[in-house]
């Protein structure tokens, strides 16, 4: 049983990885159908059994999810409502077969540009903890993901924990995804929104779009013309131009740019609304 | 160095690639499970471990080491059908029947996750049960494919034995 590991302890599995030609194995559900069946590369380490990379835990310095949760645990998870378009993005994955094996860690690792936690995790300030026999390194979600399938990762490293920062858990927030169909299909477009209101306006805007770049980004200058505005007002504000110049969509068979970074633009509006409605009294 | 499936203790396969899905089929002859895309897409491999569904196409076999495996032939006993197999009967739930154990599978772990109050994409008061609706249904189903669409006969099938559960 040489080429497959299942190590006890995040040391252990350091110390096999350090020696080069591992892969780790979360829910497979990226690696299986990428690399199909016998042909998995090298050794495989199953991650799922390290203490520590499963679930989710908060402190004074905000919250902190292990690499390896699943999907259905966030979804299932009291969290607050600041995490709300992560929650929606879990149980949108796939199916439920895929969210019960589908881990957040494997879906940043994978790093495909329509990866669905990642835009939820943009607007949450989420840095990565990354750890290898060299050490423990934290470095902001943005830094991570450098490319389409590319991540700052080395391979001698694990993806133990994201952390949210409590500055960030503040506000709700909403995720809205287009697809050719709603089920099992890559996203031509998706979009997370977190927005602090205060007196009927709006204090802290956080906006981010996956699959309209090469990698999922934040949208800099349309979060400081959200910043301050009546809330009433908001979805008028996000102006087509603003979002397209944000962005370097894809012309592929699923969609044109045009049509990608239009979509963007109406998603973020939808979205924005949603979180500006008034609360029923 | 064993998973327990449909209640019996086997050994683990020799080759650790060896995916679930394979093993139970050519490992065990237990070939109620299908095999339909291999790659995570159809549905028609789903088992259960430890009661959730999973897809045994995109599971090697042994990472269930220690844990319980349920497979379709695990479900009735005998010529006792489960609940949800004779109402696949009663409402044409199928046609060609390669994707029945599959859904049959999946209906049973959602079955669960609806008794334990899991939400959905399309539950919309997450204060409340979610409802016994066929869009409910449809959605929670929505990993598992048929080729031969009877996935009206399917909703059917699911939702009389949800309604007799919740009766
Ligand atoms: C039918 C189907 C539908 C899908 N639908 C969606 C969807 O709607 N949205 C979406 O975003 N994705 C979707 N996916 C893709 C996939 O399910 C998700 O990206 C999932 O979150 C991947 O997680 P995993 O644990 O299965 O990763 P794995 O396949 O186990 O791993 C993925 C990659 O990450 C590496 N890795 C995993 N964990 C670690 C770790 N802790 N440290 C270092 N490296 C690690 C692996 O080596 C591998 O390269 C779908 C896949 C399928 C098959
Ligand atoms: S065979 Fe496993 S999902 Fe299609
Ligand atoms: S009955 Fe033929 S695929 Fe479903």
């Amino acid at each position: 049983m040489t080429d497959f590991l299942r190590p006890a302890t995040v040391e252990d599995a350091l110390a096999l990885m350090a020696a080069g030609g591992v892969v780790p194995l979360a829910g497979g559900t990226d690696l299986y159908p990428a690399t199909q069946r016998r042909a998995l590369p090298g050794l495989v380490l199953d991650v799922t059994g390290l203490p520590g990379l499963c679930g989710i835990t908060t402190g004074p310095a905000g919250l902190r999810i292990g690499a390896a949760t699943t999907w259905t645990a966030l979804a299932r998870a009291t969290l607050p409502p600041a995490l709300a378009a992560l929650q929606q993005a879990a149980v949108e994955v796939g199916g439920i077969q895929i969210q019960n094996a589908g881990t957040i860690g494997g879906n940043l690792c994978n790093a495909s540009p329509a990866a669905d936690g990642v835009p939820p995790l943009l607007v949450l300030d989420t840095e990565v903890e990354l750890v290898g026999h060299r050490g423990i390194r934290r470095l902001p979600l943005s830094q991570f993901l450098t490319g389409p399938r590319q991540t700052a990762r080395q391979a001698d490293e694990l993806l133990t924990a994201l952390h949210i920062p409590a500055s960030a858990l503040s506000g709700q927030s909403h995720f809205r995804k287009l697809g050719a169909r709603a089920y099992l299909v890559i996203s031509i477009a998706m979009v997370a929104v977190r927005l602090d209101l205060q007196a009927g306006r709006i204090s802290h805007a956080a906006l981010a779009v996956g699959a309209c770049s090469a990698t999922a980004c934040r949208l800099p200058q349309v979060e400081s013309a959200l910043t301050g505005a009546p809330a009433a007002e908001a979805p008028a504000l996000i102006r087509d131009a603003d979002v397209a110049a944000a962005l370097s969509p894809l012309d592929d068979l699923r969609a044109t740019a045009a049509y990608r970074s239009g979509a963007a633009a109406e998603l973020l509006r939808r979205s924005v609304a949603t979180l500006c409605q008034p609360v029923p009294a | 160095m064993a998973i327990t499936i449909n209640g019996t203790e086997v050994p683990l396969p020799e080759d650790p690639r060896m995916s679930l899905a394979e093993f139970l089929r050519d490992g065990l002859h237990l070939t109620g499970t299908k095999i339909g895309c291999n790659q995570g897409g159809c549905g028609a491999c789903t088992v259960l471990i430890d009661g959730q569904r999973v897809l045994s196409c995109l599971t090697l076999a042994v990472q269930a080491e220690g844990r319980e495996v349920t497979t379709i032939e695990g479900l009735s006993s005998g010529d006792d059908l489960h609940p949800l197999q004779e109402a696949f009967i009663a409402h044409d739930g199928f046609q060609c029947g390669y994707c029945t154990p599959g859904q049959i599978c999946a209906a049973t772990a959602m079955l669960r996750e609806l008794a334990e109050g899991m939400p959905s994409s399309v539950t919309g008061d997450l204060s409340r049960p979610a409802p016994l609706t066929a869009e409910e249904i449809r959605e929670r189903m929505s990993g598992n494919l048929c080729r031969c669409g009877a996935h009206n006969g399917i909703i059917a099938a699911i939702l009389q034995v949800a309604q007799e559960g919740a009766a």
